[in-house]
């Protein structure tokens, strides 16, 4: 028996609340397996209820055309019935659905990571729009300021439901700004996030520098009281860039306020004028510098105890 | 000596700061690729390697025009452009020198690459034609695993000098 009914409907996707219109059309086959036939429509498990209008057309078939005037399931089936011996009969199934057009990501971050060597970039997708929705993390090459256009890069696409991207080191001219946007696109329309323009080496993201206790100078007998000794570390694959770092420290008990201040460039470091004989925690973190670039996060702490 | 601040015109401090850790990053990639040689075949010493390396003709860059001497800023861009592209090409003809070597040498070429963009760069806003492919001889022909890993070591050997003085130039004008 070659099928008897078939649905056509004016839009698989629209907007959600706008009007939906369907018909569907019964060979002349079927439509005459009973007197009177009748074509039923059902949405989703609502009531059965006759189209709008039904009718023969000239060559036999049987249509029966209906409209929902606002759609507002984000996904639902419209079945199309005939009421054959007394017994309704799915003859097709339509599945519709509606959603929202993308709205323009939003808060858009990069950072380079010198540890995979990617630029990684984040963002905001925005609303749920209900519907298959890519996001492309797109750029290209560009000068100084950013208004000219040179090569385009590659675009990358994240992992299905993920709202970041890596850009492999291959495809990165470092030290060369370049633009970097979202482009947002479903059934409904495109969007696209603001441009961000950027040299992906000004947006590197240090680790936290390492640190270790030290013993007093033996030159200076008897050490200092109040005072701890400190080496540190920048992050080794950082280690071709100028950088500045911070020193936090506080006493371990009694919930005092971090302290902060510069460390020298020496990477061994005297902490005086401290309370004697008390423990202390000690945290460091570290920035490109004068060129631009992010801080590090705080090192784990290092607990030391000053001299008596 | 040529007085930095004298040379006309002057060079962008963030060109300059740019420049100097990008041949920090170069130098630090182009010490781990020796470093991985050495441990890998033993060839440690380029010093032996010399007679080797001019019988396959492996080119030195020079930067005549960057001493502090004679500093001759347009030539001396010109020649750290030149250079850069030679090295660049270099490394490409090393290509396929080991799989151990591979993610090293690919890193090393795009840093020697992502320099000689940033030199380019810094020349055409100078009004100066940059160089666009380099004006030493072609690149030497390795005949055999061995070759290509010495032609390694002294690509790596000779580019670190180069950069050495590229380094120095670079401290000097930014005084």
């Amino acid at each position: 028996l070659e099928s008897c009914g078939h649905i056509r409907i004016s839009a698989p996707i629209v907007h959600v609340g706008n009007p939906v219109t369907a018909s569907c059309t019964i060979s002349q086959n079927c439509s005459h397996l009973d007197p009177k036939p009748q074509i039923l429509w059902k949405l989703e498990d609502e009531a059965k209820q006759p189209g709008d209008r039904q009718q023969r057309l000239p060559d036999g078939t049987l249509e029966s055309t209906i409209t929902l005037p606002h759609f507002n399931h984000t996904r639902a089936f419209l079945f199309c019935f005939l009421q054959w011996a007394n017994s309704p009969q799915v003859l097709d199934q339509a599945e519709l659905r509606a959603g929202y057009p993308p709205t323009a990501p939003s808060n858009l971050s990069c950072f380079m990571n010198l540890t995979i060597n990617s630029l990684t970039c984040l963002w905001e997708p925005g609303p749920e729009t209900h519907l298959p929705t890519s996001y492309i993390l797109k750029s290209f090459k560009s000068r100084m300021n950013c208004r000219s256009q040179e090569d385009p890069v590659v675009d990358c696409v994240p992992e299905e439901g993920q709202s970041y991207c890596s850009i492999p080191r291959k495809h990165l001219i470092l030290y060369q700004n370049m633009v970097i946007w979202v482009q947002a696109e479903n059934a409904l329309g495109t969007s696209a996030s603001p441009q961000l323009c950027l040299d992906p080496m000004d947006v590197v993201k240090l680790e936290p520098p390492t640190l270790w206790g030290m013993k007093p100078s033996p030159d200076v007998a008897p050490p200092p009281m109040g005072c701890l000794w400190l080496g540190w570390e920048p992050w080794k694959p950082s280690l071709f860039m100028d950088q500045k770092c911070e020193l936090r420290h506080r006493p371990l008990l009694g919930g005092a306020s971090w302290e902060t201040g510069l460390p020298s460039s020496m990477h061994t470091y005297e902490l005086c004028r401290l309370l004697p004989a008390t423990a202390y925690a000690l945290q460091m973190r570290c920035i490109r510098s004068p060129l631009p670039g992010h801080w590090s996060p705080w090192s784990p702490s290092l607990e030391l105890k000053t001299t008596t | 000596l040529v007085p930095a601040s004298s040379l006309t015109p002057p060079l962008s401090r963030s060109f300059l700061l740019k420049s100097l850790e990008q041949v920090r990053k170069i130098q630090a990639k182009g010490s781990a690729l020796q470093e991985q040689l050495c441990d890998l075949y033993k060839l440690c010493h380029p010093e032996e390697l010399a007679l080797l390396g001019h019988s396959l003709g492996i080119p030195r860059a020079p930067l005549s025009s960057c001493s502090q001497q004679a500093l001759q800023l347009t030539g001396c861009l010109s020649q750290l452009q030149d250079g850069l592209l030679l090295y660049q090409g270099l490394l490409q003809a090393l290509v396929g020198i080991s799989p151990e070597l591979a993610p090293a040498l690919d890193m090393l070429q795009m840093d020697v690459s992502n320099f000689a963009t940033t030199v380019q760069q810094q020349m055409e806003d100078l009004g100066v034609t940059p160089v666009l492919q380099p004006t030493q001889g072609t690149m030497p022909t390795f005949t055999s695993a061995f070759q290509r890993r010495a032609g390694g070591v002294l690509a790596a050997s000779y580019l670190q000098s180069f950069l050495e003085q590229a380094y120095r130039a670079l401290r000097y004008l930014t005084q």
